[in-house]
C-alpha cells in the first residue's frame, strides 16, 4: 500500500500540487496509463469544484489523502470551506454548446465511486477506481 | 498567465496553440484570448494542441465558448494534432461531435 498525504492552504498553485502528489503516487508502482488519467482528470474536476465552490475564491485549508492498493485508487479530499450545495444524482453531461457543468459528470464517469459529505465546519469528498481493468505489467 | 503564442496562416486563419495544462487557469487564458481574436476580426481559428498536456472541464468550456463565438460571427475553430488525453476526454463528454481533430493544423482548413 501507498499513501501520500498533501496539505495546502488553497490558491493559485493548489492544482498543480494536487497533480505533483499524484504524480509522486504514480512514481511508487506500475499504474495503467488509463487509470492514471482518470484519476487526474477526477481530482482536477473535484478539486477545481472545491477552489470555486466551498473557498468562492478565497484560501481555505485544504488535506488531500491518495491511497493506492493493488485493486483500488482512492482519493480523500477534505476542506474547511463553506458548504457545497451539490446533487450527486443529478450528474448528467449537459449538451454539447454548453461552456460550463462538465466537471462533476465527468469525475462520475471516470470513478467507480464518488461521494461527498458535509461534517462538522468542513466538505469531504471521496473518489476511488478500481484498478480490475489492470493487467500487472501490462498497459 | 502568460499568453499561448498565436500565428497567421496565408489562408486568413488564426492558429493559437496552448502549452501546458488547460485546466482553471489555462482554460481562462485561452478563453479571453479566443475572445480577442474574434473580437479582432478573426474568424477562423485553429486550436492548435501538440503542446497540451493535459484537458479537463475548465479547457473543454474555453474550447466550446470559442466555437460558440467564432459561428456566431460566420467563422468556425477547429481543433488540431490532437494528443491522447485531450482525445479521451473529448470521447468521454461526446464533444469529438461538435470538436473533431484534424492532423495539422495548416490543414484544418482545407476542406
Amino acid at each position: 500500500m501507498t499513501e501520500r498525504t498533501l496539505e495546502v492552504v488553497t490558491g493559485p498553485d493548489t492544482l498543480a500540487e494536487l497533480q505533483s502528489t499524484l504524480d509522486s503516487v504514480w512514481a511508487t508502482d506500475h499504474v495503467s496509463d488509463y487509470t492514471r488519467m482518470c484519476i487526474d482528470l477526477a481530482v482536477s474536476e473535484i478539486g477545481t469544484n472545491i477552489i470555486e465552490h466551498s473557498g468562492n475564491g478565497q484560501p481555505m485549508n485544504l488535506r488531500m489523502v491518495v491511497t493506492l492498493l493493488p485493486d483500488s485508487i482512492s482519493v480523500v479530499l477534505t476542506d474547511d470551506g463553506r458548504p457545497v450545495a451539490v446533487d450527486l444524482s443529478q450528474t448528467a453531461m449537459p449538451g454539447e454548446w454548453s461552456d460550463r457543468g462538465r466537471g462533476l459528470a465527468i469525475a462520475h464517469r471516470v470513478l467507480d465511486e464518488l461521494s461527498y459529505s458535509r461534517n462538522d465546519g468542513g466538505n469531504r469528498w471521496m473518489l476511488m477506481r478500481r484498478r480490475s481493468e489492470e493487467s500487472h505489467g501490462d498497459g | 498567465m502568460v499568453d499561448f503564442s498565436t500565428r497567421t496562416t496565408g489562408s486568413d486563419v488564426t492558429v493559437i496553440k496552448p502549452e501546458g495544462r488547460l485546466n482553471m487557469a489555462g482554460a481562462s487564458t485561452l478563453r479571453k484570448q479566443l475572445q480577442g481574436i474574434v473580437d479582432g476580426g478573426s474568424s477562423r481559428i485553429v486550436v492548435d494542441l501538440s503542446t497540451t498536456e493535459f484537458i479537463d472541464s475548465s479547457g473543454l468550456g474555453a474550447l466550446i465558448s470559442g466555437l460558440k463565438m467564432a459561428r456566431q460571427v460566420g467563422g468556425d475553430l477547429r481543433i488540431a494534432a490532437t494528443p491522447q488525453q485531450v482525445t479521451t476526454v473529448l470521447e468521454l463528454t461526446n464533444l469529438n461531435r461538435v470538436l473533431p481533430s484534424y492532423a495539422t493544423p495548416d490543414t484544418a482548413f482545407d476542406d
